[in-house]
């Protein structure tokens, strides 16, 4: 075996040209690849952290129904304060939980006295938003930015189209006036503590008060919530943190029926981005299929233009007494040390570009959000490109190779 | 006992939807250490017949038995392994494996064939190499070689494994008259030194003097047996 390999070298050294040629194409495939899901993953990673991290929290527990009715921001699905006591108890108890936010989300309209528009609005405690929110002060761009106050008693942070659009700057009055749950309208002044970016909310149009000011102006008067928003200690176990919070929390049922009183939701179903990030990982998939069908092309060509362009070596070999299997042997060799060759060298320049652009750091835009591209070295995935490319190799070359062994010695010296 | 024994051997090959008789009967029997000659016209059936005996290609009809082997039994594995131990070839065409130097190439054989370790093959080599006058080449190309030097080292690699029997298909056609004397006397030398029985197709009248026994053959028979008393010293 260890001769038919320094056979199968010597071969693919000496046959200087075509060698070149095909690692040079497996080593493209590879590189592209390696660096496509780089990319592809960082991208996706910066924008769920962008989300999870700024307004989502990793999963969300609601009233059972609320996130079917999500859009209107529902007063009547509140979680109830003896069921807020049974959700508290069991999240301050999880290990794998790092904080959670009780918030009440409504809709309200906000006038600065001469124009009015409405909003989305999340009122939250800021020092327990903070925890789970980890960079949602680093959105915001004018005003105050500690986490501990950065919304306080009689305070408002709104983004900044409608700070433009409403010409208000920190420090003005506005106007929120809402309706409660029972149909009964009520209006109450804020003043201006800070202006974010717009990213937070599908429209931009979301802003942030205290829970006591909420509780205020919808006339709540129990320790009611809308949504416990949470986040967790290690964000890869979110699946199965959410499994078992379904199976402590199902148990507990309605107040009027059997059916569970509460639902919790991952990010990804809270999200519209769950589905650019599952098209980002299609993609992935069908950029490795596309390697592979190239390495498969790309070998299987060359290993048949070798055998035909070899017929009278073949010939010779097996005149003088090579057994069919060694010349299976030697040409599968070839296709598998070519394989494994292009494989790495495509591993090694993916990585090599995947630290140049990391050393350039390039930002971009996507919608309202400014990312940077800080692409992580995919290793499960490099082991998976070249596993996947040696394999495709070995099969490719199967085929020339089993030709090369099954020719008739009489026929391949006539092509002499 | 006979090396080489045919009986009754027929080669029929199919072109297009008629049957073509390539060998029409041959019996022959050839004992070891000779230097013989197949000579004849093309499409005689001289190729057709080394490669029966080369355990190539099998017969329509008859028996070939090779050193006691009847070889028209042989499955590929137990043919290419018996051409392995037994047969040597060379070739019009010299089938050099053109990537590879003349000493890598006449230790192709020992490598693929016989896994003989490396120290012993490359004395045999090297040895092999100074009897037919190549060692100061060992280390050139085919492409660098002329004609005659390239039969020399295919002489060489068909002498490697130590075969009971060398077959040469036309081994001067695609050289000048001069060095295919050459050629031949070195084959000569070799059988004489090795004991080894040589069997060489031509259809050059000029060099079938060179044999101790010359068969004629005519469309797919041998018509003539004629024993030449040669002594020759090669140079």
């Amino acid at each position: 075996m260890i001769s038919i390999l320094k056979i199968a070298w010597r071969n693919l050294r000496r046959y200087t040209r075509r060698t070149l040629l095909t690692s040079s194409l497996i080593t493209i495939g590879v590189a592209l690849v390696i660096i496509f899901s780089a990319i592809g993953n960082s991208f996706k990673s910066e924008v769920i952290g962008i989300l999870t991290n700024s307004n989502l929290g990793d999963l969300q527990i609601h009233k059972h129904g609320y996130v079917g009715s999500i859009d209107n921001l529902p007063l009547d699905l509140t979680i109830s304060e003896p069921n807020l006591h049974k959700v508290r108890s069991l999240l301050d108890n999880h290990p794998d939980v790092k904080a959670y936010s009780e918030r009440i989300r409504f809709s309200a309209m906000v006038s600065n006295f001469s124009q009015t528009t409405n909003m989305r609005f999340t009122a939250i405690h800021p020092e327990k938003e903070s925890q789970v929110c980890t960079d949602l002060v680093e959105r915001i761009k004018e005003g105050e930015t500690n986490p501990e106050i950065f919304v306080t008693p009689g305070s408002i942070v709104i983004p900044l189209n409608i700070s433009k659009g409403l010409n208000v700057k920190l420090g003005d009055e506005i106007v929120l006036v809402a309706t409660n749950n029972e149909g009964s309208v009520n209006g109450m002044t804020f003043k201006v503590a800070g202006i974010s970016e717009n990213i937070l909310g599908p429209a931009g149009k979301d802003g942030y008060i205290h829970l006591e000011d909420a509780r205020a102006l919808l006339r709540i008067e129990t320790a009611e919530i809308t949504e416990i928003a949470i986040k967790l200690n290690h964000f890869d176990r979110l699946n199965q943190i959410t499994l078992e919070l379904k199976s402590q929390l199902e148990p507990i049922p309605g107040e009027k029926t059997a059916k569970p009183f509460f639902e919790v939701h991952t990010w990804e179903e809270l999200s519209p981005f769950a589905s650019i990030s599952k098209i980002v990982t299609l993609l992935i998939v069908v950029v490795r299929i596309v390697l592979v069908s190239i390495v498969l092309i790309s070998i299987l060509n060359v290993m048949m233009m070798s055998v035909y362009e070899r017929i009278g070596e073949i010939g010779t070999l097996a005149s003088i007494g090579t057994l069919p299997k060694k010349i299976l042997a030697l040409f599968l060799t070839e296709g598998l040390m070519l394989g494994i060759l292009g494989a790495l060298i495509g591993k090694g320049v993916g990585i090599g570009i995947i630290l140049i652009i990391n050393a350039v750091k390039i930002n971009f835009q996507f919608g309202m959000m400014t990312l940077s591209l800080a692409p992580a070295i995919p290793v499960a995935e490099t082991f998976f490109s070249v596993i996947t490319v040696v394999l495709i190799s070995a099969l490719a070359s199967l085929q020339p190779a089993l030709k090369a062994a099954r020719m008739e010695p009489v026929d391949a010296l006539r092509h002499v | 006992m006979s090396l080489i024994l045919l009986e009754n051997v027929k080669k029929t090959y199919l072109s297009g939807e008629v049957n073509v008789p390539a060998l029409r009967g041959i019996d022959l029997s050839i004992n070891p250490g000779k230097f013989i000659s197949f000579v004849g016209p093309s499409g005689s059936g001289k190729t057709t017949l080394l490669n029966l005996i080369g355990c190539l290609d099998k017969p329509s009809d008859g028996r070939v038995l090779v050193a006691g082997s009847d070889i028209t039994r042989l499955n590929r594995q137990t043919a290419a392994k018996f051409r392995g131990d037994n047969i040597g070839f060379i070739f019009q065409n010299f089938n050099l494996i053109p990537v590879l130097t003349v000493y890598e190439n006449v230790e192709y054989p020992l490598i693929m064939v016989q896994n003989i370790p490396a120290d012993k093959r490359k004395k045999r080599i090297l040895d092999l190499l100074e009897k037919v006058g190549m060692s100061d080449q060992k280390d050139k190309f085919p492409a660098q070689l002329s004609g005659g030097q390239k039969q020399r080292v295919a002489i060489a690699r068909a002498l490697v494994t130590e075969p009971k029997l060398v077959l040469a298909d036309e081994p001067t056609a695609n050289l000048d008259h001069h060095t295919a004397y050459k050629v031949i006397g070195l084959m000569h030398a070799m059988q004489a030194e090795f004991d080894t029985s040589f069997i060489f197709a031509t259809h050059d009248p000029k060099i079938v003097g060179e044999a101790e026994i010359v068969l004629t053959m005519e469309d797919g028979l041998i018509t003539k047996t004629q024993e030449n008393p040669v002594s020759r010293e090669v140079n």
